[in-house]
């Protein structure tokens, strides 16, 4: 980015605060309202498909018509959770008996996207697909070469690039504020086995395809997906080289499938990417870390912080942020509408987003598809990501470097 | 909730019964995330953003939970209710106090409209507002323990805060599992049973140089001494989580009360009363106590 460049983005960064504080209502954070009611059907009603239906029924304009699952329990409890809500227990038969429901998210195992996509995208429905998009590279390219010859909406859901706290981040992180990134590195640590109770003990490989090696994408794809591509949007590059490892720490209760990764990604620019995950031990939860010569950025999903060098250049609205101590360093809360906050006495430590970053991606794919938005992550961004997955994942399982071919991310 | 929950269970297969219980603690995190009021974003403060303006339609689960709410309003002649929040608040049990006589204005179940035909929820009542705090608990445990016994667990205990107990089966070689009632001195012999305790919050509101009790009467509107323990047993957390509450203010089991509830509650006389079909489930622990010499 050039000088020019970044005084345009300095001006637009600052006019976009202002509005913020001034026009709440068309804040970065703002809710729902869609101006065309929007039918929606869920495809998948277990621990991802509740949470999809919870947001779903926060927003405004949105109907839930249709509920799938080939799970009895679960689709029940799906419908009753979902006002007016039809339940199906096979995806063909809801895009054939309700023309009605437009828009489809798909929110089943991984492995199991493709063919619901392509059914989907073939039907003429809106699909909002979670990430990864698929466990294997050709069914990623499938999928969005479907979507690229569909008229209709296909959005992936890579939750980072419809959230407020970090488009906020982004905008700064575009201008002087970070600069030039030194360094990156990102973790998801939990503690839990990464089990679902199956209802019957002949079912336990279905309910439980995070822990067969043979679908599974492992804590590097199935977490990883998600963080790498917020590298991949604010530097607008994908990595070249991902190398990697893993363990069992905990849960040694037979699994293949490590409870502890770890993995590296180079960027062309010679830029690394450090990245953990862990299914034994809690601290730090999920975030990402952005080092830049004038700032560093802390992003937490619901929470981003701002780290300034000393040298670095004072930019004026900082004077009257909030801010958090964290040892020895001071961060800069960044959230939306701040100034509003303020005016409420309600800036205080530890604000977050009103909404999980979830509803911010549900409510850009329904507004895409009621209003005709630009779609804020597509099928092409959504592949790539998850091919960046597939293969850190293979990086970890093998122990080894895998090569990532540029090719393979450029579709087709 | 803001609460702690626990889970402990019994089986063969270690990584299985660890996956049970995470799916249990992940249901009583879905529905505090769903009913909390603190959260802008869960379902109640949706409902209370917007049903005093119009109707809101709302899912099955949590109709039933506010037609739950509903049943023991009626059955407790109004002794609980979960819009008594203004109230609490006017009185200064919550925050800083206001006038109670206007908070009264928008307090009573009975403005909270309930049409299952379009499954909706509206408050006809300018102010009202929904705190489920003293029955959602119970239908956490409820939830959670549904998981566990559909994962063909058969015995584990759950609790949340301490205050409200699922036993499912009882522990290998027993009977039941013995719980102790503290505050009192009985102990409960649960065998697939729920238990509730509500005591007293121990804050104490001091109006006029006057102090006033632990306990307010929704139907008054004013602070009463109530009861200072109230224990329930029944088959559904929610229901004794609830009449638990009802109870600490009644200060005696009402007419209304459903027969297969169990209750505990203290006498001024005869020191304690034991009511209902599951009466045998009580025993004095201690030592003088002629009953108490031995476990069911």
């Amino acid at each position: 980015m050039n000088e020019t460049d970044r005084r345009t983005f300095m001006r637009q960064s600052a006019g976009a605060m202002a509005a913020v504080a001034l026009l709440p209502e068309l804040g970065l954070a703002r809710p729902v309202r869609l101006r065309e009611p929007v039918v929606v059907g869920v495809i998948g009603a277990g621990r991802q498909g509740r949470a999809i239906l919870g947001e779903l029924q926060k927003m405004e304009g949105v109907s839930i018509g249709a509920i799938c699952d080939i799970d009895e329990r679960r689709l029940d409890a799906g419908v009753r959770r979902s006002q007016g809500a039809e339940g199906f227990a096979d995806y063909r038969a809801m895009l054939d008996k309700r023309a009605d429901v437009k828009a489809l998210v798909i929110a089943t195992p991984t492995h199991l996207h493709r063919d619901i996509a392509l059914a989907a995208l073939a039907a003429g429905r809106h699909v909002y697909c979670e990430t990864p998009l698929a466990h294997t590279v050709e069914d990623c390219q499938a999928i969005a070469r479907a979507a690229r010859g569909s008229s209709g909406v296909f959005h992936a859901g890579l939750q980072g690039r419809s959230n407020p706290v970090y488009k906020l981040a982004w905008t700064f992180f575009r201008s002087e504020a970070v600069r030039d990134p030194v360094a990156m590195r990102a973790q998801s640590n939990r503690k839990n086995s990464w089990r679902t109770p199956a209802p019957d003990p002949a079912r336990d490989r279905e309910f439980n395809w995070r822990l067969d090696p043979a679908v599974s994408l492992g804590l590097a794809g199935e977490q990883g997906t998600q963080q790498f591509d917020v590298f991949h949007w604010y530097l607008g590059a994908y990595p070249v080289r991902a190398r990697g490892g893993g363990s069992i720490r905990l849960h040694a209760d037979g699994r293949e499938v490590y409870d502890t990764v770890h993995c590296g990604l180079d960027f062309e620019s010679g830029v690394h990417l450090h990245y953990e995950a862990t299914l034994a031990s809690t601290y730090g939860g999920e975030y990402e870390v952005l080092h830049g010569t004038n700032a560093s950025m802390w992003l937490a999903w619901t929470h981003g912080w701002m780290f300034k060098e000393s040298d670095a250049p004072t930019q004026g609205w900082e004077v009257y942020a909030n801010r958090q101590r964290f040892h020895n360093d001071q961060g800069i809360t960044l959230i939306a509408e701040a100034t509003k906050l303020a005016a409420q006495g309600k800036l205080q430590e530890g604000i977050g987003l009103p909404n999980p970053p979830l509803y911010y991606a549900l409510g850009d794919f329904l507004r895409s598809v009621s209003e005709g938005a630009p779609v804020v992550c597509g099928a092409d961004e959504g592949a790539r990501a998850s091919i960046v997955g597939i293969l850190a994942n293979r990086a970890v399982v093998t122990g080894g470097t895998v090569e990532i071919d540029p090719s393979l991310l450029r579709g087709g | 909730m803001g609460t702690r929950f626990e889970v402990v269970l019994w089986g063969g297969d270690a990584p299985c019964l660890r996956a049970c219980a995470e799916a249990a603690l992940e249901r009583v995190a879905e529905l505090e995330r769903r009913y909390s009021r603190f959260r802008p974003d869960s379902v109640l403060s949706f409902v209370n953003a917007h049903a005093g303006r119009r109707p809101v339609g709302i899912d099955a689960d949590t109709f039933d939970l506010l037609a739950a709410c509903a049943r023991v309003w009626r059955e407790s002649e109004g002794a609980f209710d979960p819009t008594v929040g203004p109230l609490m608040r006017a009185w200064g049990f919550h925050g800083e106090p206001g006038d109670p006589r206007d908070a009264a204005a928008c307090v009573g179940m009975d403005g909270v409209l309930l049409d299952e035909a379009s499954r909706t929820v509206r408050f006809t009542r300018p102010g009202a507002s929904l705190d489920l705090g003293g029955i959602a608990k119970g239908q956490a445990l409820d939830e959670a323990a549904a998981i566990v016994r559909e994962a063909g667990v058969s015995c584990g205990l759950l609790h949340g805060g301490t205050s409200t107990v699922v036993a499912i089966g009882s522990p290998p070689g027993e009977s039941a599992w013995v719980v102790e009632v503290r505050g009192s001195p009985f102990r409960v012999a649960l065998h697939d049973r729920a238990m509730s305790v509500s005591e007293p919050s121990g804050r104490v509101v001091e109006r006029e140089g006057r102090r006033l009790g632990h306990v307010l009467d929704p139907r008054t509107g004013s602070p009463v001494e109530g009861a200072r323990l109230a224990c329930v047993v029944g088959a559904s957390a929610m229901e004794t989580d609830a009449w638990s509450t009802a109870l600490l203010v009644l200060a005696t089991r009402p007419k209304g009360m459903p027969e297969q509830l169990t209750t505990l509650l203290p006498q001024q006389e005869s020191g304690w009363s034991v009511e209902g079909p599951e009466s045998r489930l009580f025993w004095r622990s201690d030592p003088d106590d002629r009953a108490g010499q031995e476990s069911p």
